[in-house]
């Protein structure tokens, strides 16, 4: 696969106190695991909370066009490895 | 013109209060300034009660406008008590009510005469004495001046005018001339010093000439600059009105001076109208907050409310010089004069999940409180537009 897959880790307000702040340890151990092949950034907000608020399932991840909530280090490793098969 | 004010003071060694007491208002409703300086007899706790007494009811006279600013120091004047054991007046003071045009009047009662610097040159302004009819000792000066743009003014307390006195160098201490001196050369050296700064230069010259740098007395400078002032625009939070978005967007780009924006969606809502790309800073933020992104043409771009509830938290502590996104803030609101906040009226119901494990202010509250710090504590220049 020739195409890099991106993650965006929502550093917005709600996914930050929901646990995002956690996840930022992905802009470390992400490229230690997969090199160049992933990328990882924050992003200000993907504005996910405001739209999916009653179900309140923040801290959100996207991973390439998907959309992990609820996410943890675990989830975002796994979808990244779908996405590189 | 904006007038840059900051005091800056240094207790006598060994006390634990000062003896020197500062008090700065603005008006902006009037477009004025006032300011006093006190000096209390003594030191440490009585001399705080005495200043702080003084000032602050030099202050309330003034503010009241009933009676002239001469006429209101006069009376104080005439009616501080004499202490027992000296002879001499409870107190000292300076005061200074000055327009945004550079209006200003001035009275003097015991303190230094104050410095008036245009030009890096000393001016000789013209006064008229009232002598107190109660005590033989006691003289008021007042002054009535027109500021210009550039000027600067100094009050300052004996503590700085006889810092070093019986020293080895300077027998009779640092003296207006060696003030005026030390005030000149940092000048020329920096000619945009801000009122902050040099303040603090002069209290700190003032305590290494003291021997053994123990001030002897205490040490107060207040300085003030006329001068441009330096514009600053924060916009936080969405409008409510989603369908202006494109209209704020080009307020905020129009707007001529420094730019932030605290808020991911806010961030998002400029850089979609002005289609200008975020990038997000990669360090990992430090501590509980998440770190700054860039945007072209705004100098500081934060996450919204976590942010700016720390901001508040620094400002209120006085803590500069922090390493994160709140401390930049912390750093552009204080490194302006006129400061607007563009604050979006949107609420984001997630916000207000009873899940979320910490307290999340109201963004229009968490504003009121920086911009009422701002005004009292820092004397900016404040307006907030809702949208």
């Amino acid at each position: 696969m020739s195409e890099k897959v991106s993650v965006k880790v929502c550093l917005g307000t709600t996914c930050f106190v929901m646990g995002s702040s956690n996840l930022q340890e992905l802009i470390d151990t992400v490229p230690k695991k997969y090199g160049d092949k992933v990328e990882v950034s924050g992003v200000p907000c993907l504005g996910l909370c405001s739209i999916d608020w009653e179900f309140s399932k923040a801290p959100y991840v996207k991973v390439n066009d998907e959309v992990i909530k609820e996410a943890t280090v675990e989830k975002v490793l796994k979808a990244i490895d779908e996405k590189l098969k | 013109m904006f007038i840059d004010i900051d005091c800056s003071q240094m207790k006598k060694y060994n006390q634990n209060a000062y003896g020197d007491y500062f008090i700065s208002k603005r008006y902006p409703d009037e477009a004025k300034l006032i300011a006093v300086l006190s000096d209390g007899l003594g030191s440490g706790i009585k001399a705080n009660i005495l200043s702080c007494m003084t000032a602050t009811m030099l202050l309330k006279f003034i503010e009241g406008d009933q009676i002239p600013i001469s006429k209101a120091a006069e009376i104080i004047m005439n009616s501080l008590p004499v202490c027992q054991v000296r002879k001499i007046s409870y107190s000292t003071f300076s005061a200074i009510e000055v327009d945004d045009d550079g209006n200003a009047k001035i009275v003097e009662e015991g303190n230094p005469e104050f410095i008036w610097i245009r030009g890096n040159e000393v001016m000789k302004p013209e006064f008229r004495s009232i002598p107190s009819k109660t005590f033989k000792n006691r003289c008021l000066k007042v002054y009535r001046i027109n500021f210009k743009l550039g000027d600067r003014v100094i009050f300052c307390s004996d503590g700085v005018t006889q810092s070093g006195l019986g020293g080895g160098r300077l027998k009779l201490g640092l003296r207006r001339e060696g003030l005026i001196t030390i005030v000149q050369d940092k000048l020329q050296e920096h000619p945009d010093i801000s009122s902050t700064e040099l303040a603090q230069y002069i209290v700190n010259q003032a305590r290494n000439i003291e021997t053994d740098r123990l001030p002897k007395d205490d040490i107060s400078a207040c300085v003030l600059y006329f001068r441009e002032p330096r514009q600053a625009l924060l916009f936080t939070g969405p409008p409510y009105h989603q369908e202006k978005d494109a209209e704020y967007a080009k307020m905020f780009d129009n707007f001529k001076g420094k730019k932030a924006i605290a808020g991911g969606t806010t961030a998002n809502l400029i850089s979609r109208e002005l289609n200008r790309p975020i990038t997000m800073d990669t360090t990992i933020s430090i501590g509980k907050l998440p770190a700054c992104s860039y945007m072209e043409g705004v100098d500081l771009v934060t996450e919204g409310i976590l942010t700016l509830t720390k901001t508040l938290e620094y400002l209120d502590a006085n803590t500069p010089d922090i390493d994160n996104a709140a401390g930049k803030l912390v750093k552009f609101l204080l490194d302006s004069d006129c400061i607007t906040f563009m604050v979006g009226a949107k609420l984001n119901q997630a916000h207000y999940d009873p899940a979320l494990p910490i307290e999340i202010e109201i963004r229009k509250n968490i504003i009121k409180k920086i911009a009422n710090v701002l005004q009292d504590k820092y004397f900016k220049k404040v307006n907030i537009q809702y949208m």
